[in-house]
Formats: C-alpha cells, structure tokens, sequence
C-alpha cells in the first residue's frame, strides 16, 4: 500500500513521504557534517588561492592597490629573475635530500628500532624525538641557532674545540644547507615515527611467531612481515612530507632566514621574501602560482605512482 | 634440564643443553638489544642536550655568561647514572632490585649535582614574570611606553587562541571526519584527493591573499581571524586523521544503534563519538600545540601590540637581548615550551595510536 | 527601598556619570605610529609630552576638550622594515594619525598616497617652524613640496678604537693626524683596510671593521667615495653605474681578503656587533654614527670630551683614491601627518610643539643626535652635555642626504644583499656588481636607470 503521493504537483514524480524525508536528512546530515568544513576551506583556503591566482596577473605592490592587469609578472620570471633556477635547485636538494634521509627513512628506523627494545624504552625515545615538533618553532630555532653559534659559546663548537681540538666552525655560514636539513629532519622524522610505529603496533603478534617459527632472523622479519605491512603509511608519508618540505619554510626563515646570501632561500622562501622584503606582493603572487603547480603535479604523479587509489576505501552501509 | 626427545629427526637424542641455549639466546638478546639501545641514545643525545642546556642556561646563567660548565657538570653526573641504570634493568629481571637500585642511583646523582653545582641556581632570570620593564631595567629605555606588554598578557591570548582553535577544529574536523567515513557521495574521491593536494598549496604564500581577506570580512587584527586561519589551514590533515579513526570504529554498534531507533546523528554523538575518544584527543593535542606556537601568521595579521601572543614575545625578546642575557631568553622560553611540554608528556599515548585515515593493509 | 529598586538606582547613577564624564571629557585621541628605538625613546616621546603640553593650555582656556595621544611602538628591526609594515597598516585602514619615519621614505608615502603636505601649515607658522635649519627641509621634500617635519639629524663616521691602534705601534702624534690625512685625500679606504686588516691579523682583535648588519644610510656615504651615486637628478630616477659599483666591490673584497671585514658581519645581531665594539673590545673599528658616543661612554665610563677622544678617534669615510674628498651622511628622521588622518591639523600642530626647542634639546642631549634648530645649537645643554654634537658639526661639510625617491627603500636592500654576498664569500666584486644591476632592474625595472 503506498502512501498518497506528496503535494506540489509539478513533480515530475511523486515522491512518497518516507523518501522524501530521508532526502531531506541526507540533506541535512550533509549540510551539518561536511558543511563546517567546507565553509571553512572554502572561504581561508580555496578563496585566498583564486586571490592568489588573480593577484598573480596584477601589479600590487607594498600599497596593496591593485594598478592594472598585467602579465609583467611572468614576463619578468622569464626573462629577468636569475635567482630563480638557483632557487629550484636549492628546493630540489633539500627536499629530496630531507625527505630521503629523515622523514622517511630515519623515520622508519626510528619506529623499527623502537619497537624492538623494550615498549617503556621505545617509548621514552620516540618521546624524545617529538620534542622537536612538540616545542615552539621560535624556540626550537633559537636552539638551533645557539647550538651552531661560530663563537666557542655554541655548543657545537665546545664539543669540536674541546673534544676534538679543532678551530670553532661556522655551520651557519659555511654549510647552510646542512643545517636546515638537520633542523627540518628532526622535525619531519618524527611524525612518520608515530605513524610508522601504530601501523607496526598493529601487525597481528601471530604473523612474527609464525615467521620465527619458520626460522625468520630478525631482518627478514623486517623484510616480509613488517615493510608489507608498512606500505600505505610509507606511501601516504613521502606524498604528505614531499608536499609539507616543498611548502613550508618556518623553520629556514626563523633560522637562516633563507642566507646567507640567498644560499638556503627555497622557492616558498624565494616567494615570501621577494613579497615581504621588498613589498612585491603581485610578483609573489605569481611565484607561489608556480610552486602550486609544481607541488600539484607533484602530488598527482606521486599519487599515481603509489596507487593511492586502493586507499581510500569505499564506506559501509548509506542509511541516514 | 635434559630431554630424550628431540625437536625433529628423531635421532637418539643429542641431549639439548636447554640452559646452554637459553643462556645464548640470552647473550645475543642482550647484545642486540644494547646495539639498538646504543643507537636510539647516540640519535637522541643531538636533541636532549639542546634543550637541557637551555634549561641549564634558564637557571643558571646571569648577565652577560652564558658559561658551560654547568652543562658538562651536570652531564657528567647525570649520563653515568643513566648507563648504570639502564645496565643493571636490562640484566636484572626483579621489579624491586631495578626500583631499588634506581632509587640509590637517583639519591646519588641528586646529592652530587646539588654540591656541585647548587649554588649556582637562582630563578632571576625569570623575573619577566613579575616585573614588565625587565629589558628596560638592563638595558636603556627604547620606548616611551613600555616595550613589551607583561608576559601574561601574551600568555592568555597564546591560551584563548590555542583553545579556541583547537575547539574549532576537533568539531569541524570529527564532523567532517564521520561523514567522509560513512557516506558515499557525489566527489568523495575527488574531496580525498583535493585535501590531500591541499597540502600543496603553500599556506605561507597565501599570506597576502588571506590578509586581504581577513581584511574584506573585517576581521583582520582580531585572534578571532587568526584563529580561523589557522583551523582552515590545519583543517585537511586533521579530518584524515579522524576518518582514519572512524575507519575503526566497527559498523555493527551505529547499526545497533540506529535499529533501537536513533538517528543517524544521535548514532554518531551518543554512541560513534566516545568510540573515537582516543582520536578526539591525540588531535586536540596536536591542533593545541600547533596554535601554541603559530609564529608567521600572527606577525602578519596582528598589528596592534595589544594582541601579542608567546611566539612573539619570545621573539622580541630574544631579538632584543640576545646574547647580552641569554638567561631570560632562555627563560622566556622555558616558559613558553612548558605547556607544550606537559601536554605532550600527559597525551603522550593517545598521539601514539594515530592512524592515516583507510589504512589497514 | 528593596534590593531591585537601589539596584536600578546604582546602574542608573552610573550610567549618568559615565554619560555626563564623556559628555565632559571629550578625548580627541591622536594615534602614532613609532619605531621602538634605544637610540631614540622621545622622539615618540615628545609627542606625548606636546600631547600634554596642549592639554594645560587647553584648560587653562577652560576647554573640556581633551586630547590623548595613542601610542603604538613598534619592534621592527630597521626604519626599512617599520616603514613596509606602515605602509601595509595604512592599506588597510589602520593607520595612524602621526608617524615618525625615515626620512628617505618621504616619497614612497606621498606616491602611496598617505602623506599629508604640509607646506601649507609650514608656511602659516613660522612660530614654530621659522627657527629649523634650513637645509634639514631638503630631507623632507618631495617634488618640490614638504610632507614632513625633520626630527633630528645625526653625523655618521667611522669610531677607531686608540687603545687598540696604540697595542699595534701607533703614537699619539699619528693617531691625531689621521682625520686629517683622510680629509686631505692622502688615508683612503684601502688603507684604513690595510690598517684594519693588519689589527686582526697580528692578534690585537678579531674584528677589523664592523658596520649595521642591515640595510641602511651608511653604506650610502661608503659607496659614494667610490663614485656610486644613487640618484640622477635630471632624469629624477634612480642609478646605477656599473663601473663604479665594480670599484666599490672590489674595495669591499679586498677588505675581507685581508680579513679587515669579517664574513659574519651582516648575519650578527645588533646586540653582537654592540657587544664585540664596545664591551669586549674586539674591533678596531666601528661604522654607524655620533649618537653611538652614549653607548661608549657608558660601556668605557668615560668623563667628558678629553677622555672620550683620548679613547676614540673619528674619521669621516676615506676617498677611494688618493686625492679624493672624504664623504659623510647626514640621515634625519622626520614626523609626517597621514593624508586619511580625521585630525590633520591638530596632528600637525602636535608635531609642532615636539618640534620646539627644549623637547628637541631633550631628545638631541640624551640620545646625541644633532638639534633641528638654530637656536638649539647654542643652547647651554646642548653645549656643555653636547659636546659630542658640537665635535661633529665640522664633519657636516661633506654629508649629504639619501634621494627621497620611492624606491629608494628596495635600493638599499638590494645594495646590501650585494655587499652580503661579497662578504659571505658567494659573490666575486664582478659577480657582485652584475647581481646589483641585474637587482636592481628586476625589482625596481624602469625607476632606475643602469650606466656603464
């Protein structure tokens, strides 16, 4: 027995009442769950990037008046900017390099080894290696900058000249790649710890007696039971690190301040400095428009070359 | 305790010297578990000894030093107990003896570095936190007002915008979060992926267009402005996070739920929600932090000094009296890293059972 | 009465004593907009106290009217940076109503649009403005007009150490001819490197010369010994030679090879460099300005003119060649009224009492920066506590000013990046000058114009 169709007959169906108030809950659960976010996205993240890519084609300078629509912007990219190849160089060195040797890599190591030892043990440790990320940004690059003072002060030094009887070096200003490595590597390894290590702690205790069993040393362990099990974080965590090391720049800019020179100046840095150093907010503009493309093609080969798409599992049962 | 049968192969029985085995498998345990204790400690010795030189420093220094050999005294009482502790848990096995002997050796190390090193402790540097001119009075006067607000003020606008945003963000993000895990929709993959290619789009460089819209809905200058920048920011990876701890929640209580008769949104408060508690507060911890520290976005959006927060603070200070008094800099930034600190040390096990949202093999 | 009735009472009470305190004490509040300076906490302060000043004199008229000065103080780390962050202020409705700025940012602020002209209320009170030194108003204009009233000025030069030149064999009798051999042409810059240079390599400090590690006026006065002058008059645009920034590089490299310039100079903090002059004693030389002398008398313990010049020498920047003239830079900072301002011409009038003698005195004895006045250089403070700023006057013969042009603010920072480079080690003197032109015409493309 059907219910009586709805009113409004310009329906090209009659719709009975118990499905239309599922669509309208539908609605609504929409609207309240996914809407806060999307406002939210929409209005600081997705406006600011179509301001961005307007502003990109304008010449707004430190007045924030917007003159005329111009394509001098890129033109000047093209033809007259000679720091910029220099400066996709150094973004390409320090990403890989950071990404290849901490995020993921010492990352992963970190979580292997500890949840080897002992878990009091292992977790005293990976709480150590969050101190990094936990602490303030402006503290920890203080730190950094105390640490590898060229004076006999930083504590670097006190170790070389004292222990090993060499001159007081200058990291700073001789290997400034170096040191925004390492600054950036401890802070990036961690969190692929913590993600690493729930994913190891997840593996069923079943899979390594059975493996020991069978006669497994300890490293082949390591290969078949526990990196299989490891894939989907690994994968998510060099697109997510590749794209957050590409982006960011807090910690260089609190650091070396992108020199000296412009030696440790990546392209985010490039952008930023060239917009708030000299006021060029429209020249910035168009910079981070190329670094956007960059990191989104970035971000879609890698994507592809993971199979992400096997990640995102379709959800369980639609009832509203 | 010797034994006729053997594993396989039924040989008449080599007798297996069972304690021979144990005691070699027990040596090779031990190695291979100091090898890997020896690495963990060399990798983290880089990052304690910074931060324990700076607390060091924020006790000890005074106008004008920043000397050392605190640090190395103090080093050199505190590494040796550490070894032998760690030494004597690893081969003995008795719960009381290890807390026996951990207490002997605390009781000594704690002796000896108060005769070593005791007097040298005083807490002026942190005279920031009661007197407000406390550069002025060391150096000369740069303003005709005061140069920097009181440090509480800084305090409590760093608090109200770290929980204010954290609120904002465990609710848009858990709400997001469900829905991503539980609904299909039109673009669903299409909104994974966006969230995760947001990532690319570099948030710094956005500056100027988020001030000029801050600016547009007149909230620039305001932490209510700051504060929702922030969340928007934060806002991709978090919801990933919370889908991933959605993902484990198993179906059969919402549909038990929702069979008894409850609504789809009463399902997810009353019954999903305390499910995922774990999740609710490793986020709310990192989203805490996060804002504890916001550095570049503040600089940007807040103009008036009345709005200062502890990143800029200790920036100012540490610009402004940097390497006269690496004492109160030091101290300042005890201060600043301490809530961080006891946040991070009291969740510490919640933000270790984070998941990547679908991950499961 | 019940409780609600005195309740009602007290609120209502209240409300008419705010409403009628209000009524009275109508406050014109005046926002300024200041760099926090050490070398200079009056120059915002003057305004309060000309804030004051208004204030007894409006009462003493029975006046109900008020004003209160709004002071925002800001911790930038140059007038470079201030001046961006201003200008980012007023883009967006929050500006101030008076600002203290640099004066070469003159320009930039009337182009922005954001500068009141004041030749006007200049004009109409020569009360207040008839007594300043006539050629401080040059600092100020801007296409032929005044936007802007100078609040001090200062003389730079080099300060030698004489402590440190006797421990490496220098007598008395040289070390007191020296400011005259470089005003005679016969001590260039190349031999005050090789003196410097000679002072870190025998041990004596570690720091041969140490100059601001940012952008700022003095590398100006540098550069111009060596015939880099940024500015064509005629064509009212800004230049570059290529050939003499060149010059001006290859003295910067040769400098660092003897070791009289150090490569960390530009990354030190302020506080550093303080600390390595005056302090500890580490270099032998010190390039900034006369305002300095406060630091080093106090840092010394010195007593007066005698035992300071015993202690120090001063010289102004040396020729690049021989027989050339010396140079030297004169960099007043001024107090400009916004064009948006609401009270244009109380803010003026405000900037007009700070002007006035004594709190000019005040600012110029306690901080040695030079008086804007006439009359304020015979003041007997200023004589007798002033001796410093009665000592530099004669270096004024060779200062000029830095051009107001709007781009002058990128100039500068472009010139500094290059001298970083070279000092850093990364760039050669060639590499150098090609990297400021090349700068140069990226950023500020047809407002500079490139010579050979």
């Amino acid at each position: 027995m059907s219910r009586s169709p709805s009113r409004g007959a310009n329906h090209e169906f009659a719709m009975p009442d118990f499905a239309r108030a599922q669509l309208r809950r539908q609605r609504i659960n929409f609207a309240l769950f996914l809407g806060p976010a999307l406002v939210l996205l929409a209005v600081f993240f997705v406006a600011p990037v179509i301001i961005d890519l307007v502003l990109a084609f304008t010449d707004m300078g430190r007045t924030l008046a917007v003159g005329k629509f111009t394509l001098e912007n890129f033109e000047r990219m093209v033809t007259r900017d000679t720091r910029l190849l220099g400066a996709l160089g150094i973004t390409f060195i320090f990403v890989v390099t950071t990404l290849g040797v901490f995020n993921v890599t010492f990352a992963l190591l970190l979580a292997l080894v500890t949840t080897a030892v002992p878990q009091r043990l292992g977790a005293f440790f990976r709480a150590v290696w969050l101190l990094p990320r936990m602490s303030p940004s402006v503290v920890y690059a203080l730190l950094w900058l105390w640490v590898v003072d060229p004076n006999e002060r930083g504590l670097l030094n006190q170790i070389v000249v004292h222990v090993f009887d060499m001159p007081p070096i200058d990291l700073r200003n001789n290997h400034p790649l170096l040191v925004i490595i390492l600054a950036n590597g401890f802070i990036g390894a961690s969190l692929g710890m913590l993600i690493f290590t729930s994913a190891i702690r997840s593996i069923p205790e079943h899979l390594f007696h059975a493996a020991r069993v069978d006669g497994a040393g300890s490293l082949a362990i390591v290969r078949h039971v526990t990196l299989p099990a490891l894939r989907w974080p690994i994968s998510y965590m060099t697109i997510h690190q590749s794209l957050s090391l590409l982006v960011s720049f807090e910690y260089i800019l609190l650091i070396t301040a992108g020199g000296p020179f412009y030696d440790t100046t990546v392209f985010s840095l490039y952008a930023y400095r060239r917009a708030f150093e000299s006021g060029e907010y429209a020249y910035g503009a168009a910079l981070s428009l190329i670094l956007v493309v960059i990191g989104v093609v970035a971000a879609l080969a890698l994507w592809r070359l993971m199979d992400m798409k096997r990640l995102l599992q379709p959800p369980r049962i639609e009832v509203h | 305790m010797a034994t006729e049968h053997a594993i396989a192969g039924g040989a008449p029985a080599a007798r297996t010297d069972w304690q021979a085995l144990a005691r070699r498998t027990w040596r090779t345990r031990f190695t291979g578990q100091s090898a890997l204790f020896a690495f963990l400690v060399v990798v983290s010795v880089p990052i304690i000894l910074p931060y324990f030189w700076m607390v060091v420093i924020a006790f000890t220094a005074r106008t004008g030093g920043v000397g050392s050999d605190v640090l190395w005294t103090a080093c050199a009482v505190i590494v040796p107990a550490v070894l032998v502790y760690s030494l004597v848990h690893m081969s003995v096995a008795a719960k009381g003896l290890r807390l026996a002997s951990g207490l002997i050796l605390l009781a000594i190390a704690g002796t000896l570095l108060v005769a070593l090193v005791g007097e040298r402790l005083h807490l002026n540097n942190f005279r920031f936190l009661w007197r407000a001119d406390f550069v002025e009075e060391l150096r000369s006067k740069a303003t005709s007002g005061a140069q920097f607000p009181s440090v509480w003020t800084a305090f409590f606008n760093s608090l109200a915008l770290a929980l204010s945003q954290t609120v904002i963000i465990l609710t848009v993000a858990s709400l997001a979060g469900y829905y991503i895990s539980r609904f299909a929709f039109r673009g669903r993959n299409a909104f994974l992926q966006g969230l995760l290619v947001l990532h690319a789009f570099p948030a710094m460089t956005l500056i100027i267009p988020i001030f000029l819209m801050l600016y547009w809905i007149h909230l620039l200058d305001t932490i209510i402005g700051v504060m929702l920048v922030l969340a928007a920011i934060e806002l991709p990876f978090y919801v990933f996070v919370m889908k991933g701890f959605f993902d484990g929640v198993p179906w059969d209580i919402e549909m038990s739920a929702m069979t008894d008769g409850a609504t789809r949104r009463q399902a997810f408060r009353l019954i999903v929600l305390p499910q995922v508690r774990v999740g609710l507060i490793a986020v709310a911890v990192f989203a805490f932090i996060r804002a504890w520290e916001e550095y570049i976005f503040v600089r940007t959006f807040l103009i008036e000094n009345t709005n200062w927060v502890m990143s800029l603070y200790l920036f100012w200070v540490a610009d402004d009296v940097m390497g006269v008094d690496y004492g109160i800099v030091a101290a300042v930034a005890v201060f600043y890293v301490l809530p961080s600190l006891l946040l991070y040390v009291f969740c510490q096990k919640y933000l270790t059972q984070m998941t990547i949202g679908g991950i499961k093999g | 009465m019940d409780r609600k009735t005195v309740l009602c009472g007290i609120v209502a009470g209240a409300m008419l004593c705010i409403s009628a305190a209000s009524a009275l004490a109508e406050d014109v509040v005046i926002k300024v907009w200041s760099r926090a300076d050490r070398s200079g906490p009056l120059r915002a302060g003057n305004l309060v106290t000309a804030g004051d000043t208004l204030n007894k004199m409006l009462a003493a008229a029975g006046s109900d009217k008020r004003v209160k000065i709004d002071l925002n103080e800001t911790n930038a780390k140059g007038y470079d940076d201030d001046a961006l962050d201003l200008l980012k202020a007023f883009a967006v409705d929050k500006g101030p109503d008076i600002f203290v700025l640099a004066h070469e940012w003159t320009g930039a602020f009337v182009e922005a649009g954001y500068a009141l002209n004041l030749e006007d209320h200049i004009g109409k009170n020569p009360e207040f403005y008839g007594d300043i030194i006539v050629p401080l108003w040059q600092s100020v204009s801007y296409k032929g007009a005044r936007y802007g009233v100078p609040q001090d000025s200062e003389v730079r030069m080099y300060f030698l150490n004489n402590d440190k030149l006797r421990k490496l064999g220098k007598t008395d009798k040289d070390i007191a001819a020296l400011p005259g051999k470089v005003d005679a042409g016969e001590f260039t810059a190349y031999d005050l490197c090789d003196l410097a240079g000679q002072a870190v390599q025998k041990g004596v400090v570690k720091y041969g010369i140490l100059h601001r590690p940012n952008a700022g006026p003095d590398f100006q006065m540098l550069m111009e010994s060596f015939g880099v002058v940024p500015y064509d008059k005629e064509a009212a645009k800004l230049q570059a030679s290529k050939a003499a920034l060149k010059d001006f590089f290859t003295w910067v490299k040769y400098c660092l090879d003897k070791k009289a310039l150090s490569a960390t100079n530009t990354t030190m903090s302020w506080d550093a460099i303080e600390q390595a002059s005056f302090a500890r004693e580490e270099a032998l030389v010190l390039f900034h300005g006369v305002w300095r002398v406060t630091d080093q008398t106090k840092a010394w313990n010195l007593k007066g003119k005698d035992d300071y010049q015993r202690k120090i020498t001063w010289i102004n920047a040396p020729a690049g060649k021989k027989g050339g003239k010396p140079t030297n830079l004169s960099h007043p900072i001024a107090y400009a009224v916004s064009a948006k301002s609401k009270n244009k011409d109380l803010a003026a009038y405000i900037i007009a009492l700070a002007s006035q003698p004594i709190p000019n005195m005040r600012h110029a004895v306690t901080t040695n920066h030079t008086p804007i006045n006439y009359g304020g250089q015979s003041m007997p403070e200023v004589v007798e506590k002033g001796w410093a700023l009665v000592a530099a006057t004669p270096m004024l013969k060779y200062a000029s000013f830095m051009p107001n042009h709007p781009k002058i603010g990128q100039y500068n920072g472009i010139i500094f990046k290059g001298i970083q480079g070279v000092e850093t080690g990364r760039l050669t003197a060639q590499a150098a000058a090609d990297f400021v032109v090349d700068e140069l015409s990226n950023e500020l493309g047809k407002d500079v114009v490139i010579k050979n």
